[in-house]
């Protein structure tokens, strides 16, 4: 209060942080990191909390109980059908295997290396312009030289 | 679950049978290699009503809680670029003193109203205004050879639906895109069928077999890609050639084999048993062919 008395430290000391516009200039590689981080962090770039009255927040709970009630019932049914295809698969190897076994050894030969094949597509968005390849010729197997 | 059913029937699949001289009675005549041929989809499936609806639904909640697009960071400030992108936008209305607001007192952030999304308006370029110039000042002139050159011509989309889909050609490998596409074939009773062939022997493996035949029927211009050598599925027909269920003892087992079609095309040749063809997907083939036979054979086929 009086400039004559000593102003005695408290025991905990506080620190007061301010706030202040940037004064003097920075270095580019410095302004460049602080850029890089203001981008990284949610600082004035956060928008509202978005806010539901009731009757939106219930709309919006069945929209999304709609969506997880139909991706589970499309992986119920996926899963379904490879388990059929599985099951039909199992029966005609027996089947095949009561017919014929020799037969049976063909078909369950181990095909190592077997791979899809790069001439086959992945669907894309849009078709290309030439959509399918019809001049296909098989190629010629060169007679081997004894 | 599911896996380890799998990995345990895989090895009993691989195990090898010792083909014994007093097999079972049912001769070589009697078995068929049936191919299942697919032209897999071109282009992706068909999204559904509600399921675009809820995209579109997620996309919007998306832009508004989305961050404010820090334009300070991609424009530096002083840049002509940074001039034209500020000049397209538009700046939200700011809140002033003494006007009253009865939509709710803006609260603006780097110049985006944090109550609502943020919508960027991309400046138009200088090269795409240049190429409507060019393109209006020569006229038709250059071959469509350059323009597909060009590297910086704008994207142009093809159409989802083909001339086969309009004419519905049920014979084109080009129609119905976003489907997976089977080859049918009609059998001398007027019956549709995968198409089948007969084995005549013990040495050539079921899937040689169906290859063979596919090319006997349509020519050897295909290219086909076979899935497995394993059968995927079996049919029993009966001494008429109806369909027999799984459990009876049929006169005609017919192996159906699982296969591609990569490139080239089905030409139907002079054939006694085989005189029409169609590549149809799973929902037309569930018309086309009899109930038992789709019964035994429908789950094979993929839905999309």
């Amino acid at each position: 209060m009086f400039s004559h008395q000593q102003i005695r430290k408290p025991l905990l000391a506080t620190f007061q942080q301010i706030r202040s516009k940037r004064t003097t200039a920075i270095s580019p590689e410095v302004q460049k990191l602080v850029t890089q981080l203001s981008v990284l962090s949610a600082g004035r770039k956060q928008p509202r909390l978005l806010k539901l009255c009731n009757e939106d927040y219930v709309k919006h709970q069945i929209i999304t109980k709609a969506w997880s009630q139909l991706r589970n019932q499309k992986k119920k049914s996926d899963e379904a059908l490879l388990n059929k295809q599985l099951d039909s698969m199992s029966f005609a190897c027996e089947e095949l295997k009561k017919i014929s076994p020799e037969l049976y050894n063909l078909a369950n030969k181990k095909e190592y290396g077997k791979r899809f094949p790069l001439e086959i597509r992945v669907p894309t968005e849009y078709p290309p312009r030439n959509i399918w390849y019809y001049d296909y010729v098989p190629p010629v197997a060169k007679d081997s030289k004894k | 679950m599911f896996k380890k059913q799998l990995f345990s029937q895989a090895r009993s699949f691989a195990t090898e049978v010792a083909a014994s001289s007093s097999t079972s009675t049912t001769p070589i005549t009697s078995v068929n290699a049936a191919i299942i041929l697919s032209r897999t989809p071109i282009v992706t499936p068909e999204i559904p009503e509600f399921e675009q609806k809820y995209y579109q639904y997620q996309e919007e909640l998306e832009r508004r809680l989305m961050w404010t697009f820090p334009r300070w960071y991609y424009f530096k400030k002083g840049t002509v670029a940074e001039r034209e992108f500020s000049k397209a936008q538009i700046y939200p209305i700011p809140k002033h003193r003494g006007v009253w607001f009865p939509k709710g007192v803006p609260d603006i952030k780097h110049g985006r109203d944090r109550r609502f999304k943020e919508t960027i308006i991309l400046p138009k370029k200088h090269q795409e205004e240049e190429a409507t110039h060019a393109s209006q000042a020569s006229g038709a002139g250059d071959a469509q050879v350059s323009e597909l050159e060009d590297v910086a011509r704008p994207i142009k989309l093809n159409q989802r639906t083909t001339e086969a889909d309009a004419k519905n050609d049920q014979t084109s490998l080009e129609r119905q895109l976003s489907r997976t596409l089977y080859l049918l074939v009609k059998q001398n009773n007027g019956s549709w069928k995968f198409p089948s062939f007969q084995l005549k022997d013990n040495s050539t493996a079921l899937h040689e077999v169906a290859e063979q035949g596919l090319r006997s029927i349509g020519g050897v211009n295909i290219n086909t890609w076979t899935v497995s050598s394993t059968p995927a599925g079996v049919v029993k027909y009966g001494a008429k050639g109806e369909v027999v269920g799984p459990t009876s003892e049929g006169s005609t087992t017919e192996f159906l084999l699982k296969s591609h079609i990569i490139a080239g095309k089905f030409e139907l040749q002079k054939n006694d048993n085989v005189k029409e063809h169609k590549w149809v997907s799973r929902d037309e083939i569930k018309e086309l062919v009899n109930d038992e036979y789709f019964e035994q054979v429908g789950h094979l086929l993929a839905k999309v």
